[in-house]
C-alpha cells in the first residue's frame, strides 16, 4: 500500500478514537462534582465502595431537592487504578471539564499527590478521602482539604496510647516503602521518640518489606529473632493478610497491629478467620461504629442499595466529602472555588457529617479526628477494643 | 545456628520455585532461542486453575478423594491443562514468526504475556482469591526444635523430584540427547535426523506443565493468588535462568535455588527492603565476569 | 553557513527520504491545538509527543545498532530525578537543566555499559533490564534522603525563560515537546545518512564483519547508549515539568517493554514508524477505555497479531538501495 494510504488510515482511525472520547455535556444544570479514586487495579474494591458512597450521599440530597435551588448533583468518576501518573491524567480529565465544581480525591496518598499538585495550579478544590501522609497538608495548598486523618496523629496515637495499653517494651515496625506507610512508620518512631530517649521502649525492628511480593518468612524470622511485645504493621491490606499467616506459622505469638490500612474485608478472607481474629487496627471510627444522626440514614440507605454496610471507613469519609463540599456551596450560594475555601476553612462551623462534626483548620486539615485500636471479633468483624 | 538452618530452609523452598518456573524458560530458550515472557503467566493459570479445582470444586475433590488426593489430582489435571495451553501457545504466537527473526518474537512474547494476564483478569476477576484452609494441609512440625511446615517439605520433596526426572531424562535418555543437540544447533540437530516438531513440542508441553505444578504449590504455600503474580516470580525465575546459564537445564534448577538462598541472605544481612537490589547487582557481576552463567559453557560464535 | 545554506540542508536531507506529506503533517501537528480545544485531549497529544521522544532514544540503541535495551526507562528517570532534585533544593532553572539531565544520562549510561557492552544480545538484555530495575528500586529506597522515595520528588516549577516565556498549560507544553521532538528528529534523520548512523546499521548487520571493516564496534555501541540515554534524559526533563511530581513507579520495568514495543511495532529504525509506534502504545489505552476490562486483552492480542502480520513494522525503514542502483547493474536486493 502506498505509505500516503497508510497515513491517511491511520488518522482516521485516531479521528474516530477522538471522536469516541465523550464530550461533555453543554448541560449546564446539574452541579458537577468528580470523583478520582482506584476504580481498576489491585485496590478496586476501595474505589467501588467510595463511588458507591458518593453516589449514596448525592442521592440524600437530590431527593430532598437538591442545592442552590432545585440543581441536582452529579457525580463525574474518573479512574485512576492507584497510579501516580494515572492518578495526574484523571485530575487532568476532571480539570478540563469546566462543569467540574470541586474534586474528591482519591485512595492512597501517592496518587492524590500528584493531582493535589495539579488541582492546586488550576485552582479548583480537592478534598482527599484517603491520604494520610502529612506532606500534603504542610506545602502550602490553598485548595487542599483532607477529610481523613494523618498519619502524625496516628503514629501519636500508636505511641502515647496503644505501647502503653500492650505495656510492650520491645516494639518492631515494618512497612512497605510507599508513601502512606514509610510516613506513618517514621511519624510512629518519631512519637516513640521521647520513650525511646527515656529508656522505656526500644524499637527492634525496623524495615520494609515489598509490596506484591509473597514472601515474607525470611524478614519475618528475622523479626521473631528480635523478639518483640508487638509488632506494627503499616503498610496495606495485601500484604498485611500474608504477613500474619507467615508470622504465626513461624512461630510469632506476639500481638499483631495494623495500621489502618491494614484490615478490612480482604485481609480476613485472605489471612483466614482463624489467624484474623485477634488481630488488631488502629483506624478511625469504622462505618459499623458511627452513630451521629446523620450516619444511621447514610448507612441506612447504603444498606438498603447494597445489602450491607459500607466496610470501609475511606468510602464513607468520601461520602462525607460531598456532604460538606454540597453545604458550602449551599450555605454561600456559589460555585466559585475561592469563595468556598474560605468558608470551609473560616465560616463553617456546626456541619454535622456522617463521620461526625466536621471542621477544617487553615492548612486544610480536619480538626479533631480520634482514633481508636480496633480488633477483630470471633465473627470476622472489627470492633473496638475493650480490654 | 538453628535460626540459620530455619533461614536456609525459607530460602530453598522461594529457591525451588523459581528453579521451576527457571526450568520451563530454559528449555524454550536453549533449544528455541526465545524468551519466552509469557512464561510467568502461565505459571499464574496454573495457580488459578488449582485454585478452581481444589477451591470451588472442593466438593468434587477434597471430599472424594480427600486432602492428599485432591492434591495429587489437581497437579495431574494442572499439569495436563498447562502443557496444553503452552503447545497452543507455541502454535499460534510464536510459529508464524520465526522465520522473521528474534526481535518478533520478543514483541509476541510480551503480547502474549499481557493477553494471558488480562485473560486471567476478566475470568477469575481482579480481586486476589484465596486458597481456603480446608484443601491445605497445615500442620507444623517440629524436627530438632526447627520449625517446619508440611507444605515445606511437599515442596521440597516434589520439587526435588521433578527436577531429578527431568534432569534424567534430558542428561541420560537419547531423547534428552535431541533436546541437548538442538539447544546447541538446531538446524544442524535436523540434519542429523532429529525430529524437531517433536522436541518443540515436549519443551512446549513440560515448561508451562512444571511452571503450573508451581503455580498450585504457590497457592498453597501463601494462599493468595493475584493476576499479576505472574510478573514477579517470572523476572525473579528469569534472573534464575541466566545466573544458572540460560539454555542449560541443571544450570536453571541450581540457578533458581542460588537465587532463592542469595534473597534470603540478602534480607537477613543487608536489609529486606534492598534484597532486590542485591540480587541484581549479583547478578551483572556474574554476567561480567562470566556471561554464560555459572554452569553454561561458552559456544564459539560462527562467523 | 548562511542560512540559505542551513535551508538547502534541511530540504535536501528531507527530500531524499520517501515521499511523505510533509507540508501536511507540520501543519496538522501546528493547528492541533487550536482545532481542539479540550485540554485533556491536548494532554495525551502530549504524552504522545512524550512517547515518541522515548521511542527515538532506544531506536538509536535498538533500532540503528541492533541492542537489546529493556532498561531504558531508567535513563529516562536519571533525566527526570536530576531535574527534579537540583530544581527544588535549588531553584536552578528547569530550562538550564535540560541540557543538564541530557549529560547526567549520558554520562551514567556511559559508565554503567562500558563494563557490559561487549555482551551479546540476551545476555545485554538481562543486564539492561536489571539496570532499569536497580535504578528504580535505589530511587525508591532513598539513599541519602535525596530521591524521596516512594513518594518521589513534588514542587518542580514550569519551563521559564524570564518571565516573558513560561510554559505553564496543555497548549504550551503540547508545543514545546514536539518543538523538541522536531529538533530530535532532523537531527537523528541526519544521524542515520552520517557515517556514524551507516556504522551503526553495519553493526546491527553484522558486527564480526564490521569489526573486520575497521569499525570501532565498542566505541560506536557506546556512543549510541550515550546518545539514546541523553535523549531519554530530555524526555525524562520534560516529563517532570509537566506532572511536576516524579516517583519511582512511572519508570518502572514494563514502561521500558513499552518502550520497547514502540520501537518494533513502529518498524525498527523507522522515525516515522516510532511515531506512529508511539501512537499506538499509548492512545491505544485512551481510546478503548470505553472497554475497560477488555482493553488490555486486546492490546495484547494487537501485538502478537501485528507480529504474525507485519513484523517489520507499521512504517519499517526503507534501506538505502537507492544509491546502489548506481554502482550497481542490477538492483540490490533490499533488507525489507
Amino acid at each position: 500500500m502506498k505509505k500516503v494510504n497508510i497515513l491517511i488510515m491511520i488518522t482516521i482511525v485516531l479521528l474516530i478514537g477522538v471522536i469516541s472520547i465523550p464530550v461533555v455535556a453543554a448541560d449546564k444544570l446539574p452541579v458537577v462534582i468528580g470523583l478520582q479514586g482506584p476504580i481498576t487495579g489491585a485496590y478496586a474494591i476501595e474505589g467501588e465502595m467510595a463511588k458507591q458512597c458518593v453516589e449514596i450521599a448525592a442521592s440524600l440530597i437530590n431527593e430532598k431537592g437538591g442545592i442552590l435551588d432545585g440543581r441536582m448533583i452529579e457525580i463525574r468518576v474518573v479512574d485512576d487504578a492507584c497510579q501516580p501518573k494515572a492518578g495526574a491524567l484523571a485530575a487532568m480529565k476532571l480539570i478540563s471539564q469546566k462543569d467540574v465544581v470541586a474534586a474528591i480525591q482519591t485512595y492512597g496518598s501517592s496518587v492524590t499527590q500528584p493531582g493535589a499538585d495539579l488541582y492546586e495550579k488550576f485552582k479548583k478544590i480537592n478534598m482527599a478521602y484517603g491520604a494520610g501522609i502529612v506532606e500534603l497538608t504542610r506545602k502550602g495548598y490553598k485548595y487542599f482539604f483532607r477529610m481523613c486523618s494523618s498519619v502524625d496523629k496516628q503514629g501519636n496515637f500508636f505511641a502515647n496510647k496503644v505501647v502503653p495499653l500492650f505495656n510492650a517494651k520491645k516494639i518492631a515496625i515494618m512497612h512497605d516503602n510507599q508513601s502512606f506507610s514509610a510516613g506513618l512508620a517514621e511519624y510512629t518512631k518519631i512519637g516513640l521518640q521521647s520513650k525511646i530517649d527515656a529508656g522505656e521502649v526500644e524499637i527492634v525492628y525496623y524495615d520494609a518489606i515489598n509490596p506484591g511480593e509473597s514472601d515474607f518468612a525470611v524478614p519475618l524470622t528475622k523479626l521473631r529473632e528480635t523478639n518483640p511485645d508487638i509488632i506494627y504493621f503499616t503498610g496495606y491490606f495485601p500484604e498485611a493478610a500474608l504477613v500474619v499467616r507467615q508470622a504465626r506459622n513461624i512461630g510469632i505469638t506476639c500481638p499483631f497491629i495494623g495500621g489502618d490500612s491494614a484490615i478490612n474485608s480482604e485481609f480476613i478472607k485472605i489471612a483466614g478467620l482463624e489467624m484474623a481474629k485477634g488481630c488488631f487496627m488502629t483506624q478511625e471510627p469504622m462505618p459499623s461504629e458511627l452513630s451521629y444522626s446523620k450516619s444511621k440514614m447514610f448507612l441506612e440507605a447504603y444498606q438498603a442499595k447494597y445489602g450491607e454496610i459500607p466496610s470501609s471507613p475511606w468510602a464513607v469519609y468520601a461520602g462525607d466529602s460531598l456532604n460538606v463540599i454540597a453545604y458550602a456551596i449551599d450555605e454561600t450560594g456559589s460555585t466559585d472555588s475561592d469563595v468556598l475555601v474560605d468558608y470551609l476553612k473560616n465560616k463553617m462551623n456546626n456541619f454535622n457529617g456522617v463521620t461526625g462534626p466536621i471542621g477544617f483548620d487553615e492548612r486544610g486539615d480536619r480538626t479533631g479526628t480520634l482514633h481508636t485500636l480496633y480488633v477483630v471479633n470471633d465473627k470476622g468483624e472489627l470492633e473496638i477494643y475493650n480490654p | 545456628m538453628k535460626v540459620f538452618l530455619e533461614q536456609l530452609l525459607n530460602g530453598l523452598t522461594t529457591g525451588s520455585f523459581y528453579a521451576l518456573i527457571a526450568l520451563g524458560y530454559s528449555m524454550v530458550y536453549g533449544v528455541m532461542k526465545l524468551i519466552n515472557f509469557a512464561h510467568g503467566d502461565l505459571f499464574t493459570l496454573g495457580s488459578y486453575l488449582g485454585y478452581t479445582i481444589l477451591v470451588l470444586g472442593t466438593a468434587y475433590t477434597t471430599s472424594y478423594l480427600g486432602l492428599w488426593g485432591g492434591m495429587v489430582v489437581t497437579m495431574l489435571i494442572v499439569a495436563t491443562c498447562l502443557a496444553l495451553v503452552g503447545t497452543l501457545l507455541e502454535r499460534i504466537a510464536y510459529r508464524p514468526i520465526y522465520s522473521s527473526g528474534r526481535l518478533p518474537l520478543v514483541v509476541s512474547a510480551l503480547g502474549a504475556s499481557i493477553f494471558l494476564e488480562n485473560s486471567i483478569m476478566v475470568i477469575w476477576g481482579a480481586r486476589p482469591q484465596a486458597y481456603i484452609s480446608e484443601v491445605i494441609p497445615a500442620k507444623i512440625l517440629n524436627i530438632a526444635g526447627l520449625r517446619i511446615s508440611i507444605i515445606q517439605i511437599i515442596i521440597l520433596i516434589l520439587s526435588f523430584i521433578l527436577m531429578s526426572i527431568l534432569y534424567y531424562v534430558v542428561q541420560k535418555t537419547t531423547f534428552g540427547a535431541a533436546i541437548r543437540a538442538c539447544a546447541i544447533d538446531r538446524n544442524t540437530a535436523a540434519l542429523m535426523g532429529i525430529n524437531i516438531g517433536t522436541i518443540i513440542f515436549f519443551v512446549f508441553a513440560v515448561g508451562p506443565a512444571l511452571g503450573g505444578m508451581a503455580g498450585v504449590l504457590v497457592g498453597m504455600y501463601y494462599r493468595k493468588i493475584t493476576f499479576i503474580m505472574g510478573w514477579n516470580y517470572g523476572l525473579k525465575a528469569f534472573t534464575a535462568t541466566i545466573l544458572g546459564g540460560i539454555g542449560n537445564i541443571p544450570g536453571a534448577m541450581l540457578g533458581g535455588l542460588l537465587l532463592g538462598v542469595l534473597e534470603m541472605l540478602g534480607s537477613v544481612y543487608i536489609s529486606t527492603a534492598f534484597k532486590d537490589v542485591f540480587v541484581f547487582l549479583i547478578l551483572i557481576l556474574v554476567l561480567i565476569f562470566r556471561p554464560t552463567g555459572i554452569l553454561g559453557e561458552k559456544v564459539a560464535e560462527k562467523v | 553557513m548562511t542560512t540559505r545554506d542551513i535551508i538547502n540542508n534541511i530540504k535536501q536531507t528531507v527530500k531524499t527520504k520517501q515521499k511523505w506529506p510533509i507540508p501536511v503533517i507540520i501543519t496538522l501537528f501546528v493547528f492541533f491545538p487550536i482545532l481542539i480545544n479540550n485540554s485533556y485531549i491536548i494532554d495525551v497529544a502530549f504524552f504522545l509527543g512524550f512517547y515518541t521522544l522515548l521511542g527515538l532514544s532506544l531506536n538509536i540503541v535498538l533500532g540503528e545498532v541492533g541492542l537489546f535495551d529493556l532498561g531504558h526507562m531508567g535513563f529516562a528517570a536519571i533525566g527526570a530525578y536530576v531535574t527534579a532534585i537540583l530544581n527544588t533544593s535549588f531553584g536552578i532553572s528547569v530550562v538550564i537543566l535540560l541540557p543538564v539531565s541530557a549529560i547526567a544520562a549520558g554520562a551514567f549510561a556511559y559508565l554503567v555499559c562500558s563494563p557490559v557492552i561487549h555482551l551479546r544480545g540476551d545476555y545485554l538484555c538481562i543486564v539492561t533490564l536489571g539496570m532499569g530495575e536497580i535504578i528504580r528500586l535505589t530511587l525508591v529506597l532513598n539513599p541519602f534522603g535525596i530521591t524521596g522515595g516512594p513518594n518521589g520528588v513534588f514542587g518542580i516549577d514550569f519551563p521559564s525563560i524570564g518571565t516573558l516565556f513560561v510554559v505553564d498549560n496543555s497548549i504550551k507544553f503540547y508545543y514545546f515537546i514536539w518543538i523538541i521532538v522536531g529538533f530530535v528528529v532532523l537531527a537523528l534523520v541526519r544521524l542515520q545518512s552520517s557515517r556514524i548512523g551507516r556504522a551503526w546499521n553495519c553493526i546491527r548487520e553484522d558486527e564480526i564483519a564490521a569489526e573486520s571493516t575497521g569499525i570501532d564496534v565498542r566505541s560506536y555501541k557506546l556512543l549510541a547508549f550515550v546518545i539514546g540515554a541523553a535523549l531519554a534524559g530530555v524526555a525524562g526533563n520534560v516529563y517532570a515539568t509537566k506532572l511536576m511530581i516524579v516517583s519511582p513507579e512511572s519508570f518502572d520495568f514494563m514502561e521500558s517493554c513499552l518502550l520497547f514495543c514502540i520501537v518494533l511495532i513502529g518498524g525498527m529504525g523507522s522515525i516515522p514508524g516510532i511515531i506512529i509506534g508511539a501512537a499506538a502504545i499509548s492512545l491505544f489505552p485512551e481510546i478503548f477505555r470505553t472497554f475497560a476490562q477488555y482493553r488490555m486483552l486486546i492490546f495484547g492480542a494487537a501485538m502478537v497479531l501485528m507480529m504474525i502480520f507485519r513484523p517489520e513494522g507499521i512504517w519499517p525503514r526503507k534501506r538505502g538501495a537507492i544509491e546502489l542502483k548506481s554502482i550497481m547493474t542490477k538492483a540490490g536486493t533490499e533488507n525489507g
